[in-house]
């Protein structure tokens, strides 16, 4: 079977691209956010994943409001970065974990799950910036990604429940996989931010120094919490932070924090990460 | 869903705005494409009516209101595009929306240093 090597979450703020792209990484804004990612790297060097399965959401890039799946499933050969109205950015496509991919898809449907399946489509910041973060600027990524998008933009939403539910299907996929892939696991997004409405700018620095290490030791108090706990902790877009959920659903109920990181703000974002690997 | 709009000073994308702001979203999720950015730099007006706009959604568009495009059912992550553009920041865009000056958005609510 395949093995989770590792968990990941992280902060995809679209600002950080833009960073990189404009050479602004030892900027005195952007230094300490992009050092305290360093550890984590280095740790995604080691861990050597063949297989990264990304959870996101799209940001009115990829899905307009004609369409708009709760879940969705990438099983595409390739993904290339989408042109979010800044001209395409010059980074190399993702290839895509083709049959894990399908095979994940099976187990979801199977677990009654009914995701939108994706053969052609293009990926946002919310996947991009993550594998920039943790992968640097490769000429081409060292591994294949399985892209799971996830509608945190119109309402409803889907419940943190859902999420986590989601989480224990791709454990379940991964474990009955017959490959010897090693899998890493990245939910993205967040942390706290606010960008509509009177109370944009809000964030929320000890929700979220609570939720990095809560997340990791006992997270069942972030599964039962409900869409509205989240809007009003983290922000109207902080909500996004649900995503978390599947990756740490698919992890051990102990897990050890290898890494953590938290700088805010990034652009109008509270942002940081976390390493997480499966208890012994 | 329940309980939304107990929430103070957040509106939610939902099932209301998404109807409302159809056109809004619609025509910036449009300036995706360079072409389209092309026609919008060429012509904003001619642009806007391609996508049917409402004489008071020209108007927010146009007069960079991002406060009223967001009142008419404008999502952020759309209009985004339309500040790619031009380009505005998007902490601009946030003091609008929380109805501050700039410099007071950056500081009160990012914690920024004022500069001078
Ligand atoms: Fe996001």
């Amino acid at each position: 079977m395949a093995k989770i090597i590792g968990g990941v979450g992280t902060s995809h703020v679209p600002s950080i691209g833009v960073a990189l792209d404009r050479g602004l990484r030892d900027s005195a804004d952007w230094k300490p956010f992009f050092d305290g990612y360093e550890a984590g790297k280095q740790w995604m060097a080691e861990a050597r994943p063949d297989i990264a399965v990304v959870i996101f959401n799209d940001h009115g890039n990829t899905f307009f409001l004609d369409k708009v799946p709760t879940f969705a499933v990438g099983v595409a050969e390739s993904y290339q970065p989408i042109d979010e109205g800044w001209g395409k950015r010059a980074i190399p496509p993702f290839a895509g974990a083709v049959d894990f991919s399908w095979h994940f898809v099976d187990k979801l449907v199977e677990g009654h799950f009914d995701p939108m399946v994706c053969r052609e489509i293009e990926v946002d910041h919310g996947l991009q910036v993550p594998m920039e973060l943790f992968f640097g600027r490769p000429e081409n990524w060292p591994v294949k990604i399985v892209p799971i998008w996830v509608n945190t933009i119109q309402y409803p939403i889907p419940t943190p429940q859902r999420c986590w539910d989601m989480g224990t299907v791709l454990r379940q996929a991964i474990e009955s996989w017959p490959g010897d892939e090693r899998v890493v696991i990245l939910g993205t997004g967040g942390l706290s931010h606010q960008l509509q409405g009177s109370r944009a700018g809000f964030i929320n620095q000890a929700a979220d120094r609570a939720w990095l290490d809560g997340i990791a030791a006992n997270p069942e108090p972030y599964r039962a919490m409900s869409r509205e706990d989240y809007v009003e902790q983290f922000g109207s877009e902080g909500a996004e932070l649900i995503m978390w959920l599947v990756m740490r659903a698919a992890m051990n109920r102990d897990v050890s924090l290898i890494h953590k990181h938290y700088h805010a703000p990034a652009s109008m974002t509270g942002a940081g990460m976390i390493v997480v690997e499966n208890a012994a | 869903m329940p309980d939304t709009r107990a929430i103070p000073d957040t509106p939610l994308f939902d099932r209301e705005g998404s109807i409302r702001g159809y056109r809004i979203n619609k025509m910036a999720m449009a300036l995706g494409q360079p072409a389209n950015r092309d026609a919008f730099r060429a012509g904003e007006e001619a642009y806007l009516d391609r996508f049917g706009l409402s004489a008071e959604e020209k108007r927010a568009v146009m007069a960079r209101d991002w406060h009223d495009m967001v009142r008419l059912g404008g999502n952020l992550f759309f209009i985004l595009k339309i500040s790619a553009v031009d380009p505005t920041p998007i902490t601009q865009i946030g003091a609008a929306q929380a109805g501050m000056t700039h410099d007071d958005f950056l500081s009160e609510r990012l914690g920024k240093q004022r500069n001078g």
